[in-house]
């Protein structure tokens, strides 16, 4: 008897304290949240469409275009974004770099949550969405293909970030022995984690393969999956920057002291990090460029178009980088970071959908409600984590 | 017709291989060029 009342005394207080951290916190009426609810709430009538008519009543997907920027950019895009978790990850337990530990939670969180609505946004894009479990339950898949590898990776790499992540779950709710216990399994899961990535960020380049005759030659190679890994590492350490910088204003009051002392040094370290990976990256892109000839590719509006992608958003942003390492400017690595970030997206768009079926008169171009789906995509993960940070003990102290 | 001509470094590989001593040439360059980062004062320091 005595237990029963033990445990369901508990069992009030887990609901009182997550009713409690339920409940909003802060202002409503800021500009984020006047933009992003009615983005979120019409994005979700266009899935109530999509799921009831089909993809093709709000998508201009067709036989011809069968990707459009619901995995262009949520899907091949938003993984490579997600890339700083494994990179930083590996750089504080594997390298034993503590002066990135205290970004290590908020980046393993952005990671989880990119993996979880970006590449869960997959689910939108397939005709027949309930196919999706046919790869992890061995129904009717082939497990020779690119995509049989990347989506059991997917499936993974989200779990292990989960596990990741754990501690923190299990510190915010005061679970002590759980939040050990968890922690004692960090070190496991981030090397399988790196090793998954590693694959299937390159993975996602060897989708691509198969695409040879449909994508321009500038933008087609077969080392399109080495290309995809080494981008993903600027791309990751690029978006560290960026949300760091937004996160260090916005969430200020979150942030200890140390984080604030540290937070130069960080940047820095990232900033370094990032320039060597894109000098790397563009080399690997001008030795592709002449293995494969393709002076004659140059001349061209696609040939500009290449160039603008290659040295206004790869050569430009590395310069800037080494440059503000050196001078210790932070100014101009957070203008670097978006550059970086620009380059990457212009990259991923231009192998899934602009350089994709290039010699077509009618292009495929995004209807409005797939932008609309592809912003409250993104929304909803701004506000998700908004949600964590604010609660749970990820940049520093629990509100 | 087209022939082969050692001498041509299009038909072989020598701008390939120009390139990746290059590569090696300013990724020594650009390492010790970063590393040389940190004499300067911090951005905190400067503006105190």
């Amino acid at each position: 008897m005595n237990t029963i009342a033990v445990v369901t005394s508990e069992f009030d207080r887990v609901i009182k304290f997550f009713w409690q951290e339920l409940k909003p916190r802060g202002k409503w009426l800021t500009p984020f949240n006047v933009i992003s609810i009615p983005i979120i709430l019409i994005g979700l009538v266009i899935l109530y469409f999509r799921f009831v008519y089909g993809i093709g009543s709000v998508t201009n997907l067709n036989q011809y275009y069968p990707l459009g920027i619901w995995i262009g950019f949520d899907v091949v895009t938003g993984v490579a974004l997600a890339g700083g978790a494994y990179v930083i990850t590996f750089v504080v337990y594997v390298m034993r770099m503590d002066k990135y530990h205290s970004i290590v939670r908020v980046t393993v969180l952005n990671g989880l949550l990119a993996y979880i609505f970006y590449a869960g946004a997959l689910t939108l894009d397939l005709g027949r969405p309930w196919h999706i479990v046919n790869p992890i339950i061995g129904n009717s898949f082939g497990y020779n293909s690119v995509l049989f590898l990347v989506s059991w990776h997917f499936l993974l790499y989200m779990l292990t970030m989960a596990l990741e992540f754990s501690p923190v779950v299990a510190e915010w709710a005061q679970l002590e022995k759980a939040r050990k216990f968890l922690a004692g399994l960090t070190l496991a899961a981030v090397i399988f984690g790196i090793t998954l990535s590693i694959l299937h960020q390159s993975g996602l380049g060897a989708l691509f393969l198969m695409a040879k005759p449909k994508i321009h030659p500038l933008w087609y190679s077969e080392f399109i999956p080495v290309m995809f890994f080494v981008s993903s590492i600027y791309a990751g350490l690029s978006m560290i920057i960026f949300e760091g910088t937004i996160s260090h204003k916005i969430f200020k009051d979150l942030l200890g002291g140390q984080n604030h002392r540290h937070y130069e040094e960080i940047v820095l370290g990232l900033g370094k990090g990032a320039a060597i990976t894109m000098f790397v990256y563009y080399f690997f892109q001008a030795l592709i460029f002449i293995h494969e000839k393709r002076w004659q590719l140059i001349a061209d509006a696609w040939g500009y178009w290449y160039l603008v992608e290659i040295i206004g958003f790869v050569l430009v942003p590395c310069f800037m980088y080494a440059y503000a390492v050196r001078n210790r400017n932070l100014g101009i690595i957070k203008v670097a970071s978006v550059l970086a970030l620009l380059g990457i997206v212009l990259n991923r768009l231009n192998v899934t959908v602009i350089a994709y079926r290039w010699y077509d008169v009618n292009k495929y171009y995004p209807s409005w409600e797939e932008i609309v789906v592809t912003l409250m995509v993104v929304f909803t993960e701004i506000w998700i984590f908004r949600w964590i940070v604010t609660r749970m003990p990820v940049l520093g102290k629990r509100q | 017709m087209e022939f082969y001509t050692y001498v041509n470094i299009f038909e072989t590989k020598g701008l390939e291989y120009l390139l990746l001593m290059s590569f090696f040439a300013l990724f020594i360059f650009l390492v010790r060029y970063l590393s040389g980062a940190g004499k300067k004062t911090s951005v905190h320091e400067e503006k105190r």
